[in-house]
C-alpha cells in the first residue's frame, strides 16, 4: 500500500464528519410543520437520515485510513512530510484558476459580464498556459478573451435575453 | 386526424423550423452548461406567433436535437453537454483519447437516433397501455422506485463502496437545500432567499463535470500530457462497422426499454436512465472490465437510453399533463401557450396537434441523424481547438448557462463551489457520478416517504404489489452488487500484495 492511500481515506474522512456533524446540528433549527396535513414524518426526519448516514459512512472510511496507516508504518513504510508550501506550489495553477473564477463571478455583478469576461478569459488562457510559452500567447489570447465578451454578450444578452449583466458599461447606454 | 397531424409537419415552413430547432438544439446541447431545458426556454418567446403545430414541433426539434447534442461534449471533452449523457463521458472520451472519436461520435449518433425513433414507436403504439401504468404510481411506488435507483449507486460504484455511497450522500444532502417537500418551510438556507428553491441540476453538473474537467486540465499544464489526441483520420459512414453495429442490437433495445421506462416516471429523466442502463449493460455484459476504457457497448447504453427516454416523458405528459423532466416542463408550458391542454383528453380535444407532435419527432430524429453525421468532422475538429483556449471560453459559457438557468447570478457562486467540491472529491478518489443520482432521487424519495408516513395506517403496503417488487429487486440488486464489488476488492487487493511481493524480490535481486 503506498503512503497516499491512507490519506486519501483519513484527511477525507475527517473532513466529511465534521461537514456531517454541521449538519445535524443545523437539523433542529428547522421549523416543523404541525398544521392540518403534517406528516408523522416531519421535515427533519431526511436530513437527519442523510446527515445520519454521511457521519456514519465518513468515521468508517476514517477508521479505515487509520487502521491502513498502522498497517503501513507497522510494514516500514514512512510517514510522507511534504510541507504545505510544497503543495501549494504543486497545485499553483489549480489555485490561480480557482481564484481566478472566483473574483470573475463574485465582480461579474458589479463590474459586468464584458469586462470580466474579457479579463478572466485571457488571465484563464495564461494559467492553462506554461510559462514558457507566454510570449507568444498573449496576442491570441487578448483576441480570443475580446471576442468572446463581445460576441457572448451579444448573442446572449440581446438574441436571447439572457440577463447578462451590464455593469459599468450600462454608462454607454447597453 | 393523423393526415391532419402529417400535413401540419409537412408544410415547407414547419419543416424549416424543425431543421432549425434541431441545429439550434444540437449546439445547445454540445455546450457544457446549455442544455435542451434552456433552448426550450429562449425559444419558447418566439414560438408565441406560430401555429401551434409550428410551435410545439419547433420545441420539440430543440428537445430532441438538445439531449443528442450532448454527446458531442461528453466525448470530445469529457464535460456532458446535458445531465442526460452523462454515463457517455465513462467510455465516449477513452475511446477518443485513443484516437477513436469519429466512431464514439458516429455510434452516438447513430444509437441516438435509433432510441429517439423506439421511443418514438413506443409512445404512439404503447402510450395509453403505459399511462394506465403509470396512473397506478403512487406514493408508496415512487418511495420504492427512489430506493431501488438509489440502490443502483452499489451497483455504480465499484470496490471502493462507501466512498460511492458517500457521493450519493452528499448528493441527496444538497438537494434537502430549499423548501421542503409537502410543508414547504425553509431548510439550510441561513436566510439566503436565493437557496430557496434549492440549487439547480444544471448548476450542479456544471460545477461537478465543467469546472472540475478545467481544473483538472490546470493540474497537467507543467506535466507532459500521456496521449496525443489522433484526430486526422477517416471516417467511412457511421464511423462503425455494419458487423459492429448488429453486435450492439439486444443491448440497444434494452437500453432504449429501460430509457422508456424511466422517461415514463415522471421526475426521473435522461440522467438517471443512461446511468441505469449503462449500469445494466455493464452489470450484464460478458467483457464488464472493459466498461470505462473506452468500448462502444458503453456509448451505445447512454445514448439509446437517454434519447429513448424522450419518447418515454412525453407518454405522461401528453397524456396525464405530468412532465417527465425539466426539457418537458417546459414543453408543458410550450403546450399550454398554444391552448393545447395535455391530459386524457387530449386526443379528442387536439389530436392533430398530438400527431402532428409525434410526426415532427421522427422529422426531428432524421434531422438529428443527418445533421450529427455531415457534422461530424466539424465536430471532431473542436479537439483541435488549443485545450488552454478552449476551456475558458467553455467556462464562460457554463456560467451564462448558470445564471440563464433563473436569470440568476447566485447560481455562478453555486457553481465555483461545487466545481471546488468536485475537485476535492475526486482529488479524495470519491466518485461524482452518484452525487447525481442522489441529487435527483433524493427530493422524490423524501416527498413520498413522508406521503407514506401518512398513509401507512390506511393503506398498508401490502396492498402494493409494484411496491413489493421494487424492494424486492432492491434487496437483490443491494446482495448481488455488494457480493461482485467485494470480489473486485478482494481480487484488487491480491493483485497489490502479489506486485509488492514481486518488487521485494526485485529489490533483494538487486542488492
Amino acid at each position: 500500500m503506498s503512503n497516499k492511500q491512507y490519506k486519501l481515506d483519513i484527511i477525507p474522512g475527517i473532513v466529511l464528519s465534521l461537514f456531517a456533524a454541521f449538519y445535524l446540528l443545523q437539523v433542529p433549527k428547522i421549523v416543523e410543520f404541525k398544521g392540518l396535513g403534517s406528516t408523522p414524518l416531519t421535515n427533519r426526519f431526511v436530513p437527519y437520515l442523510w446527515g445520519g448516514a454521511l457521519l456514519l459512512l465518513s468515521l468508517w472510511i476514517l477508521v479505515r485510513g487509520i487502521i491502513r496507516r498502522k498497517k503501513y508504518l507497522a510494514e516500514g513504510g514512512r510517514a510522507d512530510k511534504n510541507s504545505f508550501a510544497e503543495a501549494v506550489s504543486d497545485k499553483r495553477e489549480v489555485i490561480a484558476s480557482f481564484i481566478s473564477l472566483t473574483i470573475y463571478v463574485a465582480l461579474m455583478g458589479s463590474v459586468g459580464f464584458v469586462i470580466m469576461t474579457l479579463i478572466y478569459v485571457f488571465v484563464q488562457i495564461l494559467i492553462l498556459t506554461p510559462r514558457e510559452n507566454w510570449k507568444k500567447t498573449y496576442l491570441p489570447a487578448l483576441i480570443t478573451a475580446a471576442a468572446a465578451a463581445g460576441i457572448l454578450f451579444y448573442v446572449f444578452r440581446y438574441l436571447l435575453n439572457v440577463l447578462l449583466p451590464v455593469g459599468v458599461l450600462s454608462v454607454f447606454g447597453l | 386526424m393523423i393526415l391532419q397531424g402529417l400535413s401540419a409537419v409537412l408544410q415547407p415552413m414547419t419543416i424549416l423550423l424543425v431543421a432549425i430547432g434541431v441545429a439550434v438544439g444540437i449546439i445547445f446541447g454540445a455546450i457544457p452548461g446549455l442544455t435542451a431545458t434552456m433552448a426550450i426556454v429562449m425559444f419558447l418567446p418566439v414560438t408565441y406567433s406560430m401555429t401551434s403545430a409550428q410551435g410545439i414541433s419547433m420545441l420539440m426539434a430543440l428537445y430532441i436535437g438538445g439531449i443528442s447534442g450532448g454527446l458531442i461534449s461528453a466525448i470530445l471533452l469529457n464535460i456532458p453537454g446535458t445531465p442526460s449523457s452523462v454515463a457517455t463521458c465513462f467510455d465516449g472520451k477513452p475511446m477518443a483519447n485513443k484516437g477513436e472519436a469519429g466512431k464514439a461520435l458516429g455510434t452516438g449518433v447513430v444509437f441516438s437516433f435509433i432510441g429517439t425513433v423506439i421511443g418514438i414507436g413506443l409512445l404512439m403504439v404503447l402510450a395509453p397501455v403505459l399511462c394506465d401504468f403509470a396512473l397506478k404510481f403512487q406514493a408508496y411506488e415512487y418511495c420504492a422506485l427512489a430506493v431501488f435507483s438509489l440502490s443502483m449507486v452499489i451497483a455504480l460504484t465499484g470496490r471502493d463502496m462507501p466512498k460511492g455511497l458517500i457521493s450519493a450522500v452528499i448528493g441527496a444532502l444538497l438537494a434537502t437545500v430549499g423548501l421542503a417537500p409537502v410543508d414547504s418551510k425553509p431548510r439550510f438556507t441561513f436566510g439566503t432567499y436565493q437557496l430557496n428553491n434549492g440549487f439547480a441540476l444544471l448548476v450542479l453538473l456544471i460545477g461537478l463535470f465543467a469546472i472540475s474537467e478545467v481544473m483538472a486540465y490546470a493540474e497537467s499544464v507543467r506535466k507532459n500530457q500521456g496521449y496525443t489526441i489522433e484526430t486526422n483520420y477517416k471516417i467511412r459512414g457511421a464511423g462503425f462497422s455494419i458487423k459492429e453495429g448488429l453486435a450492439q442490437t439486444k443491448n440497444a433495445i434494452v437500453s432504449a426499454l429501460i430509457g422508456v421506462g424511466i422517461g415514463i416516471l415522471p421526475g426521473i429523466g435522461g440522467g438517471v436512465s443512461c446511468m441505469i442502463a449503462y449500469t445494466v449493460s455493464k452489470n450484464t455484459s460478458k467483457h464488464r472490465e472493459l466498461y470505462g476504457t473506452g468500448i462502444m457497448d458503453g456509448v451505445v447504453a447512454s445514448e439509446t437510453a437517454n434519447n429513448a427516454t424522450i419518447g418515454g416523458a412525453m407518454i405522461p405528459l401528453l397524456s396525464l399533463g405530468i412532465p417527465g423532466d425539466a426539457a418537458t416542463a417546459m414543453l408543458l408550458g410550450g403546450l399550454q401557450i398554444h391552448n393545447v391542454a395535455p391530459g386524457p383528453l387530449i386526443y379528442q380535444k387536439s389530436g392533430e396537434v398530438v400527431y402532428a407532435i409525434f410526426f415532427a419527432m421522427v422529422l426531428s430524429a432524421i434531422f438529428m441523424l443527418i445533421f450529427m453525421l455531415f457534422g461530424m468532422r466539424f465536430f471532431v475538429s473542436v479537439l483541435k481547438i488549443p485545450k488552454n483556449f478552449l476551456l475558458p471560453v467553455i467556462v464562460v459559457l457554463c456560467g451564462i448557462g448558470a445564471i440563464g438557468n433563473a436569470n440568476n447570478l447566485f447560481d455562478t457562486y453555486s457553481m465555483v463551489a461545487f466545481g471546488l467540491m468536485s475537485y476535492l472529491l475526486i482529488k479524495s478518489k470519491i466518485p461524482t457520478v452518484p452525487m447525481i443520482l442522489g441529487f435527483i432521487l433524493g427530493p422524490t424519495f423524501e416527498t413520498n416517504l413522508r406521503r407514506v408516513s401518512q398513509l401507512a395506517s390506511s393503506d398498508p403496503f401490502y396492498r402494493h404489489p409494484i411496491f413489493c417488487v421494487l424492494i424486492v429487486a432492491t434487496v437483490l440488486v443491494v446482495i448481488f452488487s455488494t457480493r461482485a464489488n467485494l470480489k473486485d476488492a478482494r481480487r484488487a487487493q491480491e493483485e497489490e500484495l502479489a506486485e509488492m511481493e514481486k518488487m521485494k524480490a526485485a529489490g533483494s535481486d538487486g542488492e
